[in-house]
């Protein structure tokens, strides 16, 4: 049986490069957390479509480029918006809680 | 989920070559130097038209045309830089320049992208490369390579092939399903494209087309073919990207020319930096990456050391 979601710490806001997207390791996930013009965001790191590290890629504040081929994302919402991205990005639901980002996970 | 990618940026910050804030800050774009570089390109395409145009009627216009195409067969540069999205930071401003350019020089922009994407992901590895350029195994091979009869043969029954709606089977392993139709339209409109230009011709009796943009592109593609065989032909056939790409260091002009396109190794790299910040990204990466000081022509003298038996141990295609 699945157990239920939680929030979990993940990292200090303060921890963030800010207005960019800034690489976290969570047990065995690597993630995304991206302090978008409009809240943090969070996904998992590879990109869906040659699964390079995104973390790399260039921000704009409101969408992720694959530093590979340039594929583009919206961080807001992981959808893929450009070619040769074509399959959204996975998101985790997040929040910030006394100054540190937790994910429902 | 396709498994995890150790693209040679992640790399070299692991290997601490630089930062993530350096990194960071390399990639910042911006419309305004493309823009005045355009601007000034544009100048110098207008400046070798005015030497074709004031030869006309006489044979200088051969080596006027030549010197011409040598500019405009450079368009690919720029085209090149579009596909990564580098030249401007507003994306759709890539995207147009990207197919002006590609029309200019018969290489379809949509399909070129997806070539190149694997081109990258495949950078130097025989049979998965889509765009390595073999390494000669003969002087015969070198010039025949350099006259670009092979590279336009290429092209045309590629263009023709997309055209009749058909893609071979490595076309499928990089194109999406999805995209097929886009490629096939996309050739399509380009032959439409080249019809209607010969077709004005031919009614209006106007050849400007001819001698001011066909001529030379295919009087000039030799050089071009010159300067992309420096980018990886006679470096190992191997993944290690500090090894299978070299770059050249030319004079400014030339690299005004080629829009930085020489600071090849940098820009297989880190290719979401945009073209005006490679000569920063390569002052970091000195000593990490495979640089020929002696530009395009040192780039041969090493293809011709290899190619008359020189060591070319694993490094044929
Ligand atoms: S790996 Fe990200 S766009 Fe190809």
């Amino acid at each position: 049986m699945s157990r239920d979601k939680v929030w979990t710490d993940l990292i200090a806001v303060s921890a963030l490069e800010s207005g960019d997207v800034t690489p976290v390791t969570l047990g065995h996930r690597e993630l995304a957390v991206y302090d978008t013009l409009e809240g943090v965001t969070v996904s998992y790191a590879r990109c869906t479509h040659g699964a390079a590290n995104l973390c790399d890629g260039y921000f704009d504040g409101r969408r992720i480029e694959c530093p590979l081929h340039q594929g583009l994302f919206d961080a807001r919402t992981g959808q893929a918006v450009a070619a040769p991205a074509r399959v959204a990005l996975r998101m985790i639901e997040a929040r910030v809680q006394d100054g540190m980002v937790q994910v429902l996970i | 989920m396709t498994e995890p990618v150790l693209t040679p940026i992640t790399q070299a910050l692991n290997d601490g070559v630089l930062t993530r804030a350096e990194l960071k800050a390399l990639m910042r774009r911006s419309d305004r130097p493309a823009l005045i570089h355009l601007a000034l390109w544009l100048m110098l395409l207008g400046a070798t038209g005015t030497l074709v145009w004031a030869s006309l009627g006489t044979l200088w216009v051969w080596p006027a045309m030549f010197v011409h195409g040598i500019v405009v067969v450079h368009f690919f540069s720029i085209q090149h830089e579009c596909v990564h999205y580098t030249v401007f930071r507003t994306r759709w401003l890539n995207d147009l320049v990207g197919y002006i350019c590609g029309l200019v020089i018969i290489l379809p922009n949509r399909f070129f992208r997806y070539e190149h994407c694997d081109h990258h992901t495949y950078t130097q590895l025989t049979g998965e490369d889509p765009e390595q350029i073999p390494m000669p195994k003969t002087l015969g091979e070198y010039l025949w390579y350099i006259s670009s009869v092979p590279y336009w043969r290429a092209k045309f029954q590629e263009l023709g092939r997309h055209a009749a709606g058909r893609l071979t089977e490595v076309e499928r392993g990089f194109i999406p399903k999805e995209e097929h139709h886009t490629i096939f339209l996309e050739a399509r409109l380009m032959l439409a494209f080249y019809a209607s230009i010969l077709l004005a011709c031919v009614v209006f009796d106007w050849w400007a087309p001819l001698w001011f943009w066909l001529i030379p592109l295919f009087l000039g593609e030799p050089v071009m073919r010159f300067i992309r065989m420096t980018e990886h032909v006679g470096r190992p056939a191997i993944r290690d990207m500090k090894e299978n790409t070299r770059s050249n260091m030319v004079s400014a002009p030339m690299r005004f020319l080629c829009w930085n396109m020489n600071y090849h190794a940098e820009h297989h790299y880190a290719s979401s930096v945009p073209y005006h910040a490679l000569p920063r990204l390569h002052d970091k990466l000195k000593g990490y990456v495979h640089v020929e000081e002696e530009g395009y022509l040192g780039a041969h003298r090493e293809i011709l050391r290899h190619l008359f038996g020189g060591g070319s141990e694993g490094r044929r295609a």
